[in-house]
């Protein structure tokens, strides 16, 4: 890793940080209030690519592990990764991975706007939402909370919805980034 | 940035980092293993008692604890309406005495120590190529240096957007703040290469991708 992108990195998690700090906004029809640090988490990956984004959220995380309260509503330290929704916080290393890495390869510089737009909603959708579920529930269902994979996915549907508004922003805010200052590495 | 270290010199304090991060591990394994509610109480009240052996005080510890307890009450009450009783306790009582175990740690061991921790334990890691563990370091340094700045640029994007009477939008105001952010990459990677801090090796530029 160049000095380059381990700055990178270093910067986007403070992006996610910060993020954190911003009370959670209430959106009309969707029952639970939307947090900006799982967007920072996709962002990661739509603005940075696989390598650098999944970089920016190991280090957030560690972060957070050390004692830094840097996760949203304040919270950090060891015991978030032992309750009920650690699994949300591990499964966002391979969200972001998975969000940068379809990315890199379906995002092309001659590609439309829209159709842009579109590919990086798809990359987002995928890593940022069904990736970091997936982890969620497995973790809820199987780990100390034990719920059931039944239980655990009824739990989790609650959340889509916001983080399919989130997935949008994340879209539209890759593609601006990209059109302003382009980071993303092109892939064939 | 605040941390959640707690100064002292209780027991816990006083132990390594490694010591308690692995003890804290094996006691994580041995109470998901562990099901009866009685021995699950017990091991509730023993984690209460060191956590209150490290003098938290109880205004902090409610600020801590109340988000992540909220989790647990809501997962607690989910599987009391769906499962029995007694898993509805084991679940509450498990999760109450790892996160009271686990915010102990947290609390008794400083940001370097975790560092210094972590540093040698990704050594085996840099052997295969994998990453510096010198740079992990470095990385914490740097997101800590640079929050307070992301913030300031936060509110002066918001700011900017008030004068111009323009409603603040998460679109409107995460594109700017991520492109002034990351702008300054350049700079700070040759501020830290101008100051050997990742050691004399020749950049290697755009190879890597």
């Amino acid at each position: 890793m160049t000095t380059r992108d381990l700055v990178l990195a270093a910067l986007f998690a403070a992006i996610i940080v910060v993020l954190g700090l911003l009370p959670p906004i209430p959106v009309g029809f969707i029952p639970v209030p939307i947090h900006a640090q799982s967007l920072g988490v996709m962002l990661a990956g739509v603005v940075l690519g696989a390598k650098r984004g999944t970089v920016a959220v190991l280090i957030f995380l560690l972060l957070a592990a050390i004692g830094l309260p840097v996760l949203s509503g304040g919270r950090g330290g060891l015991g978030v990764f032992m309750a009920p929704p650690a699994g949300y916080l591990v499964g966002f290393v391979f969200a972001a991975f998975v969000t940068g890495w379809i990315s890199e390869r379906v995002i092309k510089r001659e590609q439309s706007g829209l159709g842009q737009i579109a590919s990086f909603f798809v990359a987002a959708v995928i890593g940022g939402i069904l990736v970091d579920h997936l982890i969620g529930v497995l973790w809820l269902a199987y780990g100390p909370t034990n719920l059931g994979l039944a239980n655990a996915f009824l739990g989790t549907l609650a959340f889509v919805p916001g983080d399919i508004v989130k997935a949008v922003v994340a879209a539209l805010a890759g593609r601006a980034v990209m059109v302003g200052y382009p980071l993303l590495p092109a892939r064939a | 940035m605040n941390t959640l270290y707690v100064t002292g010199n209780s027991l816990l304090h006083r132990l390594s980092a490694r010591a308690k991060l692995i003890a804290l591990a094996a006691t994580g394994i041995a109470l998901i293993v562990l099901a009866s509610p009685l021995l699950l109480g017990i091991s509730t009240l023993a984690a209460l008692a060191l956590y209150a052996s490290v003098g938290i005080g109880w205004r902090q510890s409610w600020l801590r604890l109340r988000p992540v307890f909220v989790t647990i009450f809501v997962v607690a009450i989910f599987a009391l309406l769906v499962n029995s009783p007694e898993e509805a306790a084991v679940t509450l009582l498990r999760l109450t005495t790892l996160v009271l175990l686990a915010a102990a740690v947290t609390a008794t061991t400083g940001i370097g120590e975790f560092v210094d921790e972590i540093t040698l334990a990704a050594r085996p890691l840099e052997r295969l190529g994998l990453v510096r563990a010198s740079d992990i370091g470095l990385a914490v340094g740097l997101v800590i240096r640079f929050v307070p700045e992301v913030l300031g640029r936060y509110q002066a994007i918001r700011d900017a957007h008030e004068a111009r009477g323009l409603k603040a939008r998460p679109l409107t105001l995460a594109v700017p703040l991520i492109i002034l952010t990351l702008k300054n990459a350049d700079d700070i990677a040759a501020a830290i290469d101008a100051r050997g801090i990742r050691g004399h090796k020749p950049a290697r530029r755009s190879k890597e991708r």
